[in-house]
């Protein structure tokens, strides 16, 4: 389904994209993504398309806001049933109760309910309307972080099973990790579309890349004449060789993946290396992610976890593992 | 030291809860239990309370109920006129609501000229009596209700519409029931505002006379052996609606 909306106030947006499946934008807060959202379910002014000025009752829109807004007063197949009409409302808001594996739960109250399990009446209450299209504001930010992967696959896999498309606007790189399709919005643009893999390989620059949560995206500079280029890095305090570069004198976003990182001994002057201390150890099981501190700023190093660590640290970020990206005037 | 606080906190309320239960304690032991007798005209002014009051409370939520919603719900350029405005209805001390009632209403004020050509007498009638009532109550009803309708979550009301509900389908089935304790509050307050005013029916409407008019008249013509029966009389029956409201709103299913 094509989206293409413009907003005006209060703050100017214009976005258009393609929802299919499960369709995530990211952004950050302050993007006006929630805005965006309002817009499409009618409850704020704005013109576009789908649903061209129409009232938001006459919006085929399934909309979740932020914290799902199940109604206190109102149990869960209540909730379920309050877009239903007729004598068989009780019967069907059981039915899509059953779907969402919420049957049991039909008697209680929201307030009783797990964030997940609101959801997923939320959900039932937003399919039992019989949308076009699913808006989802944030469903991640309610969900208990022990249980989230699981709420997340699990809506995911209702999403597709009901085959409706829907779009869901968040700032959670590890929901944008499991879209099917993947928007990325900047500065109140667009500035990549694609599906996840190919977005999290190929940011389009260093905005992207932090969106994504990619750890290492710094500030730097390209300086030096063809075959002498150098990538001054000011917060680290160093500067370093650098010999895929075409241009020179511009200010660019650099990253470098945390697995490419390589740990040295600062005695070992064979490399040029850069001192660093740790200021955390992640331990994630077979590997453990370094947090280090690199003059004003920090890099994040992972290493398996069974890798000794010299004994006086410093890291030699490879060349061939740096990426680059101009720095427009707009970012 | 909370210990201490607690202490102290329910030491002070016995004390503020003694000073409130003092006068009924007064009124319990000033009673002529033995001689326990109504004056003439008590049983019809405790009907006429009754039904005007009753007459007055649904035309006061009828009217007031509109208003709380709009002052709740939506941008008003001059909300803070409309705030002066029923600021300046509460304040207004209910004997100088009355003159100004019958300056306005009376047969010589500019709108009870025109109304009683049209054969609508606003004085000392039974449309002046609940006019009264409905003046001296309705700004507490307003201010009450819009509390409550503003304590109601937008996005419940937004989410329904959403739902394929019309904006009043939205008001009766979300904002109505998230606002029942406070709407429940309100009517209770103007009930009690009601049929409890005296200064500003005294002015308007001497005849017919209810309860409070008729306490004072008993006081007058008989003394002071005469106010309590029909005091008793009065608590008796303006308790049991806010009793009942209360209660009811504190159920989930009201509505």
């Amino acid at each position: 389904m094509r989206i293409d909306y413009r907003i005006d106030h209060p703050i100017a947006l214009h976005a258009a994209f393609d929802v299919e499946g499960f369709t995530v934008l990211l952004g950050a807060s302050g993007e006006g993504k929630s805005l965006l959202l309002r817009a499409i379910a009618g409850l704020t002014p704005a013109q576009g398309e789908p649903f061209h000025g129409m009232a938001a009752q006459h919006r085929a829109a399934g909309y979740l806001p932020q914290g799902y807004a199940l109604f206190p007063h109102l149990n869960a197949w209540q909730n379920v049933a309050f877009s239903l009409r007729g004598a068989q409302r009780r019967a069907q808001a059981m039915q899509w109760l059953e779907r969402v594996h919420m049957a049991e739960f039909a008697e209680r109250y929201p307030a009783t309910l797990s964030g997940g399990q609101q959801q997923r009446v939320a959900l039932a209450r937003a399919l039992a309307r019989k949308p076009q299209l699913l808006l989802l504001d944030e469903p991640t930010s309610a969900l208990d972080p022990v249980t989230r992967d699981d709420v997340i696959a699990e809506l995911i896999g209702e999403v597709h099973e009901f085959g409706i498309p829907a779009l869901a606007v968040s700032h959670d790189p590890q929901l944008a990790a499991v879209a099917d399709r993947l928007v990325l919005m900047h500065n109140r643009n667009v500035i990549q579309i694609g599906p996840p893999n190919l977005v999290y390989a190929n940011p389009v620059n260093g905005a992207a890349a932090r969106l994504l949560g990619h750890r290492n995206v710094h500030r730097g500079r390209i300086e030096g004449s063809r075959g002498a280029r150098r990538l001054i890095w000011q917060d680290g305090a160093v500067a370093f060789p650098i010999d895929n570069q075409n241009d020179t004198d511009i200010e660019v976003d650099w990253t470098i993946d945390p697995e490419a990182i390589h740990l040295v001994d600062s005695r070992d002057a064979l490399v040029e290396a850069i001192p660093a201390t740790i200021e955390v150890r992640q331990a994630m099981g077979r590997t453990t992610q370094l947090g280090l501190r690199c003059g004003q700023s920090r890099l994040w190093a992972s290493i398996s976890s069974d890798t000794p660590l010299p004994e006086r640290l410093a890291v030699h970020l490879p060349t061939g593992a740096i990426r680059c990206w101009k720095k427009d005037s707009l970012s | 030291m909370s210990h201490g606080n607690a202490r102290l906190s329910a030491f002070v309320s016995s004390i503020t809860l003694l000073l409130l239960i003092a006068p009924f304690i007064g009124l319990a032991l000033a009673t002529p239990w033995r001689h326990f007798g109504f004056a003439d005209g008590d049983a019809s002014a405790i009907g006429v309370s009754l039904i005007y009051s009753s007459i007055a409370l649904v035309l006061i939520v009828a009217l007031g109920t509109p208003l709380a919603w709009w002052l709740a719900r939506h941008q008003i350029r001059a909300r803070w006129l409309i705030d002066v405005l029923l600021l300046l209805a509460l304040l207004t001390p209910p004997l100088a609501l009355g003159l100004l009632l019958a300056s306005m209403y009376g047969p010589y004020g500019p709108a009870g000229n025109l109304l009683e050509r049209a054969g609508l007498v606003l004085t000392n009638s039974a449309p002046a009596f609940v006019m009264a009532q409905f003046y001296s109550a309705l700004p507490y009803y307003v201010i009450a209700a819009r509390a409550a309708f503003e304590n109601v979550p937008r996005e419940l009301e937004q989410i329904a519409l959403t739902l394929g509900h019309s904006p009043w389908h939205s008001f009766l089935h979300v904002s109505l029931p998230l606002a029942r304790l406070g709407l429940a509050a309100a009517i209770a307050l103007a009930w009690v505002r009601a049929l409890g005013e005296f200064g500003a029916v005294l002015i308007v409407a001497y005849y017919p006379q209810g309860i409070p008019v008729k306490l004072w008249v008993n006081l007058q013509d008989i003394g002071l052996n005469a106010v309590y029966p029909l005091l008793w009389v009065f608590f008796i029956v303006a308790m049991p609606l806010p009793l009942l409201l209360g209660l009811a709103a504190r159920r989930r299913h009201l509505f």
